[in-house]
């Protein structure tokens, strides 16, 4: 807070990417705020001159803008994947239920399997047949079905794709989701070791590849494919 | 968090706006810091009480909650923008005094007491040991948490007033043992008396948002005040542990993260760092307010003496020990103001003066933002040096 002039609403932080637009009865949407007691005097004097943010919406709320929102009686939700939401967003708020959606955004549930031999990855280029990312590199993915558990849809998918028998997952992380459009993809990721890099594609693939993981850069990868080979392999985010 | 039958109805709104206001404070905060209830606290110190740090802003929310507010447990405020009797001496203008009066009236409407200091802990209200209070002068937290073993997070102006009011805290933080042990220890051997706030700056420096514990220095009570006021402006942390008398350690034997030492060269470097320019149109001491024993001391050594140089001199204090050793105060009179009330962080010092000297840490950290300052600083000793002949 001070990145923001109470009497115009205008964001004047270089940093925030929202350099000169206003808050003014916005759906404000940052991941954390930073600075002093005071800043939550700034919310309020937003509040004042009827400058004010509509509703605040947080990643993770801390004391000072959690302050701010109630002595100004601004709605704000925190828990929320704010990198998912993009400027100009038609944003819903339900303060009371701790809830903000995205209208006209949908989110999609994937399963994302990466085999493993030897230390290769299987990554497989996605045909001219299948709906999205034509011709951009993948791991064994698909929609998650009604009623289906994520491991099961990731064996279902494996096999179906690679004609390969996988059962126990080496290891899985915490579902990550990646805006695209009006898309949210919410990607379910699991690492499976296979004993032999003997697959047979179907339809949805016209090619495949076992490369190390330190090769992937060099490919056209569909969103977030290096992010979540990253995390089941134990690296750094990048 | 869990709230009891009563903690609802004020939630929901019986007791009128303004406690519900106080209560969804105290709950938004514990929900963020996961606090699994609220705990009673035996008193509140509430920061925000200068124009120039909560401006119009903080005017219309502290009028708005005092319409039907009153504080539930002894409370006291932070030092104000000017020193109430003397603000036309000290070159406050009209128009800044006729606001801060306005937050005056709104405290004393609400119940607080008029104790305007960051060392209530001196005078007005001294915490037991043990005790849960909801403090927000950095300084004053430092001191309770480290010194006296009460127990406060740092809160914010609102919290602490919303604290006042239910006669409450969310229980997160200091308030709990397993936060209260400390990770990185600081060996200071040999540290020089006067510089104590040099100690506490680089402390807090290394510190970050760890509780150090402090090794091989032992200090008084007044050197604990300035210690801990750096601590707490160049650290994120409200706490340190020290060795209690006979060496041994008061939180048992442990192993740190991370143990630093902090020789005397260091401590030389650090001040020599932070000399800045030999010219200063003011020097400013009590930062935290002095105490009565260190007006005494300072006056002994001038006593006698002339005043020297053009920098006017502010020597900052609580009402309580200004009015407990007049004579003390007649002979600082002679070589500047001695102000209640007010100090040099929180006074509009950025109207009045361009470049300043202190022998106080905290303010080291605060004058070349908040009072857009050129700092300087000086020991004590050079300070009265520097002001008298």
């Amino acid at each position: 807070m001070g990145g923001v002039d109470p009497s115009t609403g205008e964001i004047l932080d270089r940093d925030s990417g929202s350099q000169g637009r206003s808050v003014c009865d916005s759906i404000l949407c940052f991941p954390y705020g930073r600075g002093s007691t005071v800043g939550s005097y700034a919310i309020y004097q937003l509040k004042l001159n009827g400058k004010a943010p509509a509703a605040m919406v947080n990643q993770s709320a801390e004391p000072i803008v959690a302050t701010g929102a109630i002595i100004s009686d601004i709605p704000m939700v925190d828990g929320i994947d704010t990198s998912l939401m993009v400027s100009g967003d038609d944003v819903l708020v339900d303060a009371s239920n701790g809830v903000a959606e995205i209208k006209g955004v949908e989110e999609q549930c994937v399963v994302t399997s990466i085999l493993r031999n030897n230390g290769k990855i299987l990554i497989l280029r996605r045909s001219g047949e299948v709906r999205s990312y034509r011709g951009q590199w993948a791991g064994v993915s698909g929609y998650i079905e009604e009623g289906e558990s994520d491991l099961d849809a990731a064996i279902r998918e494996v096999m179906e794709e690679a004609n390969v028998k996988v059962a126990d997952p080496v290891r899985r992380i915490r579902p990550e989701s990646f805006r695209s459009g009006n898309t949210v993809w919410t990607v379910h990721a699991f690492l499976f070791d296979v004993p032999s890099r003997q697959v047979s594609t179907d339809w949805e693939h016209d090619e495949h590849k076992w490369i190390g993981p330190e090769d992937l850069p060099g490919f056209d990868l569909v969103p977030g494919l290096d992010v979540v080979v990253g995390m089941l392999l134990g690296r750094v985010n990048q | 968090m869990y709230l009891t039958r009563d903690e609802e109805r004020i939630l929901d709104g019986e007791q009128g706006p303004s406690k519900k206001k106080a209560m969804e404070l105290l709950v938004a905060l514990g929900d963020i810091y996961k606090a699994e209830r609220l705990i009673s606290i035996a008193s509140a110190q509430v920061s925000g009480a200068s124009f120039k740090t909560i401006g119009e802003a903080g005017i219309k929310w502290l009028e708005g909650m005092s319409m039907d507010a009153r504080a539930t447990v002894p409370a006291m405020v932070n030092p104000l923008g000017l020193d109430m009797k003397r603000w036309r001496s000290m070159g406050i203008s009209p128009e800044f005094h006729s606001r801060q009066e306005r937050i005056i009236a709104a405290y004393e409407a609400m119940g607080l007491l008029p104790v305007y200091s960051c060392t209530p802990y001196l005078t007005a209200h001294k915490p037991r040991s043990g005790q849960h209070i909801a403090w927000a002068e950095s300084s004053a937290t430092v001191f309770a948490n480290s010194v006296i073993g009460a127990r406060t997070n740092r809160e914010g102006g609102p919290s602490a007033l919303a604290a006042a009011i239910i006669g409450k805290t969310a229980e997160y933080g200091l308030h709990l043992d397993e936060n209260r042990v400390p990770r990185v220890q600081i060996k200071l051997e040999h540290v020089p008396e006067e510089l104590t706030p040099i100690a506490g700056y680089l402390t807090g420096k290394i510190a970050g948002n760890r509780i150090p514990m402090v090794t091989g220095f032992r200090m008084t009570k007044d050197q604990h005040k300035s210690f801990g006021a750096a601590v707490a402006a160049t650290g994120a942390v409200s706490m340190y542990a020290f060795e209690a008398k006979g060496g041994a350690d008061k939180h048992g034997d442990q192993s740190y993260e991370e143990t630093v030492e902090i020789g005397v060269s260091d401590l030389n470097r650090c001040a020599d760092e932070l000399k800045g320019g030999e010219e200063f149109d003011l020097v400013a001491i009590g930062c935290p307010h002095c105490s009565t024993d260190e007006l005494r001391e300072m006056a002994g050594r001038l006593k006698g003496k002339k005043p020297r140089g053009n920098a006017d001199v502010w020597f900052c204090t609580s009402r309580e020990a200004y009015a407990a050793c007049p004579e003390a105060v007649s002979v600082l009179r002679g070589f500047g103001q001695v102000l209640c009330d007010t100090c040099m962080v929180v006074a509009p010092i950025e109207e009045l003066y361009r470049s300043t000297a202190t022998n106080s840490g905290k303010a080291m950290m605060y004058l070349p933002s908040l009072g857009r300052q050129k700092a300087s600083f000086r020991t004590t000793d050079e300070l009265l040096e520097a002001i008298s002949r």
